[in-house]
């Protein structure tokens, strides 16, 4: 993987339309961001036509990164995050009847992928272990699944209000945490 | 969650709209606030750079190898006949069609939040023929910003490089001395903005400071085309 500011600097080309910072850009992330999206999407097709978005996305926005103050990889990250999201939801809403929510694999990762532990990342693991059980799983399955307070109030078998209540707290013990 | 500008209650909303819990109002709501509040900006990026964390141990896999071409195509058109094309600038607007029929199934998305204003910015290459002068420009619609690159060449010692704008048959109108830096901001004002797409960008030969009598005086060292709208 590319460094920040190598991202950053090709960032910086693509915004101003350099087809070849485009393809070496594309050539050091986007294995990251189809990871990303087979992930939220569970489905290799949808993945590809998800990650052919997320990069005209991509190409379309780069001078904009720096608008909400996100890091290079972070915004890349976030798009693909959220255009997968974006999908998986349109998919859920499609087929509501088919309980598509409660078909989708869990997200404990298994031991051998913890290999890569950047600080960060150990930052918000210890801070979600500090949460109640359940909670940070809810907090996975928003970010990873795209799961909504409905989805987590059913999965979790509580009523929606207490869903949102949980969750809220959690977040704010969460923002805590990693602001310490 | 009405219009509460309780800060611990900012934490925990900027956490629910980067986790996408919010409903489309109030996510509608919160990106107007953020747009006017920067510490509410900055509440959101520091969850999206905590939750991207996240995505550390989802494990890499490679794309299949024509994905590429499918997002050439997409972006492109088929199969680009660079040399005529691009030097046309007509790469540019086929994408334009292209994008807007993707548009109205991309709306949908929360994401237009992380990408803020949706006017695709206009991008040019202002080019020498013999490349020895390149320089990259895109306007962005949303701050009214000229972002330039010069991507080689250089004024000569003791000269500037201007850069203006040709609409049509009209007189070339100045944007500005380029920087002496290889990257730099020209600010457009309105009334220029509206007549950069189709319009032709060149750069010519100055006197330090820029053309002292309004119109170009040096040689014309390079031109480019803006597309008729942006990508």
């Amino acid at each position: 993987m590319a460094t920040p500011e190598e991202i950053e600097a090709l960032m910086a080309r693509v915004a101003l339309g350099d087809r070849a910072a485009f393809q070496s850009l594309y050539a050091t992330t986007s294995a990251k961001l189809f990871g990303i999206c087979l992930r939220v999407l569970s489905s290799r097709a949808e993945a590809e036509d998800a990650l052919q978005e997320v990069f005209v996305k991509i190409w379309r926005n780069a001078g904009r990164y720096r608008v909400n103050g996100l890091s290079p990889m972070t915004w890349l990250i976030t798009v693909a995050r959220n255009h997968a999201i974006d999908r998986v939801r349109a998919r859920r809403a499609e087929n509501a009847d088919l309980d598509v929510v409660n078909q989708m694999p869990d997200e404990a990762p298994g031991p051998e992928t913890s290999a890569i532990q950047s600080s960060e990342r150990a930052r918000l693991i210890d801070c979600l272990d500090e949460l109640p059980d359940g909670r940070a799983r809810a907090v996975r399955l928003a970010y990873l699944q795209g799961e909504t307070y409905a989805d987590l109030a059913a999965r979790f078998d509580v009523p929606l209000n207490t869903m949102r209540t949980w969750l809220r707290r959690s977040l704010l013990t969460l923002r805590e945490c990693l602001s310490r | 969650m009405s219009g509460e500008t309780d800060p611990e209650d900012d934490r925990v909303l900027a956490g629910e709209y980067a986790l996408g819990l919010l409903s489309p109002e109030e996510a509608r709501a919160f990106e107007e606030r953020m747009s006017a509040e920067p510490a509410l900006r900055e509440l959101y990026a520091g969850w999206a750079e905590d939750l991207a964390a996240l995505t550390d141990d989802v494990e890499e896999v490679a794309p299949p190898a024509d994905m590429p071409a499918r997002i050439e195509t997409a972006l492109f058109g088929a199969a680009p006949r660079r040399s005529l094309w691009q030097r046309l600038g007509l790469t540019w607007i086929i994408p334009g069609a292209v994008l807007a029929s993707l548009l109205t199934f991309f709306v949908v998305s929360n994401d237009l939040l992380v990408l803020d204003g949706d006017v695709p910015p206009l991008r040019a290459e202002i080019a020498a023929q013999d490349d020895s002068l390149r320089v990259l420009a895109a306007y962005d619609a949303d701050d009214g910003a000229l972002r330039v690159t010069r991507d080689a060449g250089a004024a000569a010692p003791g000269r500037a490089l201007e850069l203006w704008l040709i609409a049509g048959q009209g007189a070339p109108v100045s944007l500005g001395v380029l920087p002496e830096a290889r990257d730099g901001v020209l600010q457009v004002a309105p009334e220029l903005a509206e007549k950069l797409p189709g319009a032709t960008l060149a750069i010519s030969d100055e006197p330090p400071g820029g053309s002292p009598t309004g119109a170009p005086t040096g040689d014309v060292l390079a031109t480019g085309q803006v597309p008729s709208q942006g990508a």
